[in-house]
């Protein structure tokens, strides 16, 4: 059987062959790693340096009776939820603001790009300069309007907030740009019938536009939770989990676990949360948007 | 897909601009002007802040690159008093900094080439031939992709020290290409298809082999996306900072984030000036190429690609 797509007169070994070193590749570095992760998470030596023996489940028990993670999983908890209602706004709002630049569309998309180039460290620098307490440009207009500055990066409210703000900015770019690419195949009759109708231009895009690019909105949200969930770079850049712990995320938590108190069997265990958490994250949206598609 | 981006504009503004203003009263010259002001206003404002929220950060850090570590706290106005350049002197002088520079571009090319040579083939296989398997084992390829390399931190580490790879660019490579070469499989077979069959058809009653198909027709037509996914990976790997923490450990080994990321932790006193210029040199090698970037970000995401 020939499919369409498929050519005639070839070897019947030359697809496994061409396909081998891709699979082992995907085999070695990405799926061994992950069953690696899970059989060292169910070890623990009991000193540094020990050979590790066979606990089961008891790295888990331990990380739920665990203030430090329970602490960690609410930070995470708060940075992705915050991330994803200030990424979602932003990006709908820019989408929009871009569709309908209309000729200088390239100009605005390139600078929208921006953050896209700038590494999660180099990112949290320049935060850390932007919301510094002493010459930040924030806090001085803050003070030209005769308040006083903020302390950004001590306070521990503050600091999450600055975190949530560079992290949205790292990721921002990737979801304008797939909302606009969903906005730009909406036919322009709909909108032009709506307002022919009187719909003002909210609610053209309140009950037109945004369900029109469900499909889009819900990638982007899939990302926005996979970017910043799995985040390490801007937050231990920016704060390295501080002030007082505020920002402690479950990345962080793992960092600090595995490679500074180097208690490698725990580490794994948060990775595997780490790895439970995106998976549930991303089949909740995935069944989500399969519903809407249903009820459209 | 560019096209189709672009085709779409001129339509837009006229159908807003028209609906509602038909019957203009000629009530002087502003009534119009201002009654347009409201929908103007609506478009202009999220665009300046989208200006202002993307360039606010890099805006406020190309001021502080130019000033000296005094100036900061003295003077912190937007323009620096007296413009040095001392800041870059100072990190373009550290031997961490020039190290980890052609580090990163060793890194980044090679994770770049390794990505293309290992996904190229396995694309075309699955693009081209309908063999047994061929969809589960797409799935298999793809899948992996939902494993975030903040994941493979701990794993990787303790695999690399159990090898006796821990510390070498090669390792480094090696690891990135690892999680670069889902998406790249993914963007492949979606351009490998668009290619039209007939072609190689002809070249197949010629007698060339599969080999020399996928090397003299296939891979020059698909060459704009060989260089999207090349440029992508590059990008992956110079910016890559979890990996490169849990992977080597010596001054010599390390990328650009991890040594900016040590330059933060020094002793003493921030040094502003210095991290934001380091911060900005890490961007040069993309400013050269920023408008071509553009374009492969916008065609990666529109045939599907998040990373």
């Amino acid at each position: 059987m020939q499919d369409r797509n498929s050519l005639i007169g070839y070897n019947k070994f030359t697809p496994f062959f061409f396909s081998a070193p891709a699979l082992i590749t995907v085999a070695l570095l990405l799926a061994f790693p992950v069953l690696y992760a899970l059989y060292g998470s169910l070890f623990r030596a009991e000193f540094l340096g020990a050979e590790p023996k066979f606990v089961g489940l008891e790295n888990y028990r331990d990380l739920i009776a665990d203030p430090a993670f329970l602490h960690a999983l609410t930070r995470t908890a708060i940075f992705v939820f915050g991330c994803l209602i200030l990424g979602t706004f932003l990006a709908l709002l820019f989408a929009f603001a871009l569709n309908r630049a209309v000729s200088r569309l390239r100009f605005f998309r390139a600078i929208t790009i921006a953050p896209y180039i700038v590494s999660s460290v180099a990112a949290a620098v320049m935060f850390r300069i932007f919301f510094n307490r002493e010459f930040g440009q924030l806090n001085q207009m803050i003070e030209f309007f005769g308040l006083e500055g903020l302390p950004w990066l001590t306070d521990p409210n503050l600091a999450m907030v600055v975190v949530i703000l560079a992290q949205v900015w790292s990721d921002l770019p990737l979801a304008v740009l797939l909302l606009l690419g969903g906005l730009q195949t909406i036919d322009q009759t709909y909108l032009d019938a709506a307002a022919v109708d009187g719909a003002s231009g909210w609610k053209r895009a309140r009950y037109i536009s945004i369900p029109l690019i469900a499909p889009q909105l819900a990638i982007s949200t899939v990302w926005l939770s996979y970017a910043t969930l799995t985040s390490l770079g801007v937050v231990l850049a920016l704060t390295r989990g501080g002030p007082r712990r505020a920002t402690q995320t479950l990345p962080v938590e793992m960092y600090e676990t595995a490679f500074i108190r180097f208690e490698t069997s725990e580490a794994l265990a948060i990775v595997i949360v780490i790895f439970i958490l995106n998976a549930l994250l991303t089949l909740g949206y995935i069944a989500m948007s399969r519903r809407y598609e249903v009820e459209r | 897909m560019d096209s189709v981006t672009e085709s779409n504009q001129p339509r837009i503004a006229p159908a807003y601009e028209d609906i509602g203003e038909a019957p203009t009263e000629r009530r002087g010259e502003w009534g119009p002007r201002l009654r347009k002001l409201p929908r103007k206003l609506v478009t202009w404002i999220p665009l300046a802040l989208l200006v202002l929220w993307t360039v606010a950060p890099l805006l406020v850090t190309l001021s502080v690159s130019f000033k000296t570590r005094g100036e900061v706290f003295a003077f912190p106005s937007l323009i620096p008093e007296e413009p040095t350049l001392d800041p870059y002197r100072e990190v373009l002088a550290r031997p961490g900094f020039r190290g980890a520079f052609v580090n990163s571009i060793v890194v980044g090319v090679g994770t770049a080439f390794l990505t293309l040579a290992l996904s190229v083939p396995a694309a075309y296989a699955f693009a081209r031939f309908n063999f047994r398997g061929r969809h589960l084992l797409l799935l298999l390829v793809l899948l992996p992709r939902l494993i975030p390399s903040v994941g493979l931190m701990v794993p990787l580490y303790r695999i690399a020290i159990l090898l006796g790879v821990l510390d070498q660019r090669l390792t480094l490579i090696v690891a990135f290409t690892g999680t670069l070469v889902p998406l790249a499989v993914w963007l492949l077979v979606g351009f490998f298809q668009a290619i039209p069959r007939d072609l190689e058809e002809a070249a197949n009653v010629d007698g060339a082999s599969t080999w020399s198909r996928l090397r003299f027709i296939v891979m020059p037509l698909a060459f704009p996306a060989l260089l999207t996914i090349g440029v992508l990976a590059f990008r992956e790997a110079w910016n890559e900072f979890g990996l490169v923490l849990a992977l080597t450990r010596t001054p010599g080994n390390r990328t650009l984030p991890y040594e900016l990321f040590l330059m933060q932790d020094g002793t003493g006193l921030a040094n502003y000036p210095g991290e934001a210029a380091f911060a900005l040199l890490t961007l040069v090698p993309f400013l050269l190429v920023y408008l071509r970037i553009e374009r492969f970000v916008v065609s990666g995401i529109t045939s599907g690609a998040i990373k």
